[in-house]
């Protein structure tokens, strides 16, 4: 019994480490522009099925697809942009109404080119399986993609700390007109967010490629996914996300052991509404009130 | 310095700013006063970039502003602080001041970022976050110090005295004085308290419902019939 419950608590680590990559991505957006991109998990299977076309089809390793796939889903990311900036009224709503139609074009794309099949890596090296402590088991793939994850989460956190990029994009996020007024220009700034987006979906993608499957109805989970874990974050903090993606991955992979895998969804939904219920403003996010 | 020329604002059907033309020269002090609801935010706005005229231009050292974003202004050289403190969350006052350097100012002098710091009396709170430990005056103090770090020619001040007793006013004027000297600012400050105002500004302006109805020094205008009908609200015997 203890280890089943360490290997679940194992599993969902693992899991929580990738969920985080995509959700960094969407708090960014969210952060400078304030819109809650719902194309943003269609973004990341775009990228998983890049490198499941290169696989199949050329044989080539899906890390060795990463820059292509970073090119094309960059790309995409900027071209949501561009149309996101031509909304010049009720940009909260219409935005939505906007990415929601993106995601959906998306998925439709990816269901004619690839077929509605659930594919996974055939790669016999990240297919294998490693062992830890005697008893821990998981594929390879997903230690050395959970690894990477949390080196990328770093590196984008000391962008957002050190770099003069990353102060202009938490400047923006902190407040939009303020930051104006210190000469911050936020179109930049707000490509910029899309485009580092881009590039940790992009890496998202193929760590859900080679440690899962994917199908075309995937990036609408994963938006949801991402999007649940920046509210339980309580949005920009990356430490937060990273805590609050591990929880959702470990609370899914606690209900497929002791429940049934087809309650996955659900627990994290659960999880959603009470941290909603009992600290609306996330787990991390309390905002401080300034004194008048 | 600045010149707005029959600038004209409205929201919907409401004028909010009619045919207003005002000029600040290099260094000048100028105290925008009226009733709430005049249009003095507003005249901010316009000028920071924040609103558009419908009609009217604008120009600071003969240079069109219409064209250009607020980010553009601010590199420009106008500076400007809001009437409720914006600071930048979980960064230090001096976080915040060098982020408006660096994009402001289009460089990082951290001498001039102590200077500003010294000033405004902020150096021995430099080092610790900007929204949870600073106090009222502190906290206005920073929204004046980001404006001053983007190395601005005219300062916007929004009502930095507001909430403050007395006291605290009286020291925070001789501060923006000082301020003023050092760096040979033009001013324009938005100011109820009328005893501040006639200190610190030798010229001062007065919307009434989005219109001029007076410019000139302190004394004249507040001796102006129409000045004293704005603020009471009673005809002039």
């Amino acid at each position: 019994m203890l280890e089943l419950t360490l290997q679940a608590l194992f599993s969902g680590l693992l899991a929580g480490g990738y969920y985080a990559t995509v959700a960094v991505g969407l708090a960014l957006v969210f952060g400078t522009m304030r819109v809650i991109n719902l194309a943003h998990g269609e973004l990341v299977l775009l990228a998983a099925y890049i490198a499941y076309a290169g696989e199949s089809r050329y044989g080539l390793n899906p890390v060795l697809c990463i820059p292509f796939a970073l090119v094309v889903v960059c790309a995409s990311a900027a071209i949501v942009y561009a149309l996101l900036a031509r909304i010049e009224q009720d940009r909260e709503m219409n935005s939505l109404i906007l990415t929601f139609g993106l995601g959906v074009i998306l998925t439709n794309l990816i269901l004619m080119t690839w077929a509605a099949d659930i594919h996974s890596t055939t790669n016999a090296w990240m297919l294998d399986s490693v062992v830890l402590a005697d008893t821990l088991f998981a594929m390879r793939s997903e230690v050395v993609f959970f690894v990477a994850g949390l080196a990328l989460m770093a590196a984008v956190h000391l962008w957002l700390s050190r770099s003069w990029q990353g102060r202009a994009v938490r400047a923006l996020s902190s407040n939009r007109n303020a930051a104006k007024l210190m000469g911050v220009d936020p179109s930049r700034t707000e490509v910029l967010s899309f485009l580092v987006a881009g590039a940790l979906s992009t890496f998202a993608g193929i760590a859900i490629y080679t440690g899962k499957t994917i199908y075309p109805a995937l990036g609408h989970v994963m938006t949801v996914k991402a999007f649940i874990i920046t509210v339980l974050a309580g949005m920009g903090s990356i430490p937060g996300v990273l805590i609050g993606a591990i929880m959702i991955g470990v609370i899914e992979s606690f209900t497929v052991t002791y429940a049934a895998a087809s309650l996955q969804e659900l627990a994290g939904m659960v999880l959603f509404l009470v941290v909603l219920f009992v600290a609306p403003s996330g787990l991390f996010g309390g905002k401080k009130a300034l004194p008048r | 310095m600045l010149t707005l020329d029959r600038v004209q604002v409205s929201f919907g059907g409401v004028t909010a700013l009619r045919n207003v033309t005002l000029g600040v020269g290099e260094g000048e002090t100028l105290g925008l006063v009226g009733p709430n609801g005049a249009g003095k935010t507003t005249l901010f706005n316009v000028i920071s970039g924040v609103v558009h005229p419908v009609s009217g231009s604008l120009s600071f050292r003969g240079k069109p502003l219409l064209r250009e974003p607020e980010w553009k202004r601010a590199r420009l050289g106008i500076g400007r602080s809001f009437q409720i403190p914006r600071p930048l969350h979980h960064c230090t006052v001096r976080e915040n001041l060098i982020v408006a350097q660096r994009f402001g100012a289009g460089k990082v002098d951290p001498r001039r970022i102590d200077e500003i710091l010294d000033l405004l009396k902020l150096a021995h709170k430099a080092d610790r976050d900007a929204v949870t430990e600073l106090a009222l005056t502190e906290h206005k103090a920073l929204e004046v110090g980001k404006a001053l770090a983007t190395d601005p020619a005219l300062l916007l001040l929004d009502e930095v005295l507001a909430g403050l007793e007395t006291a605290g006013k009286r020291a925070f004027m001789q501060t923006l004085g000082a301020v003023r000297d050092r760096f040979n600012l033009a001013m324009i400050v938005i100011e109820h308290d009328i005893p501040t105002i006639s200190t610190l500004c030798p010229r001062v302006a007065v919307l009434n419902f989005g219109e001029l109805i007076a410019d000139g020094t302190p004394e004249a205008v507040f001796r102006d019939a129409e000045v004293i009908r704005s603020y009471t609200g009673e005809a002039v015997a």
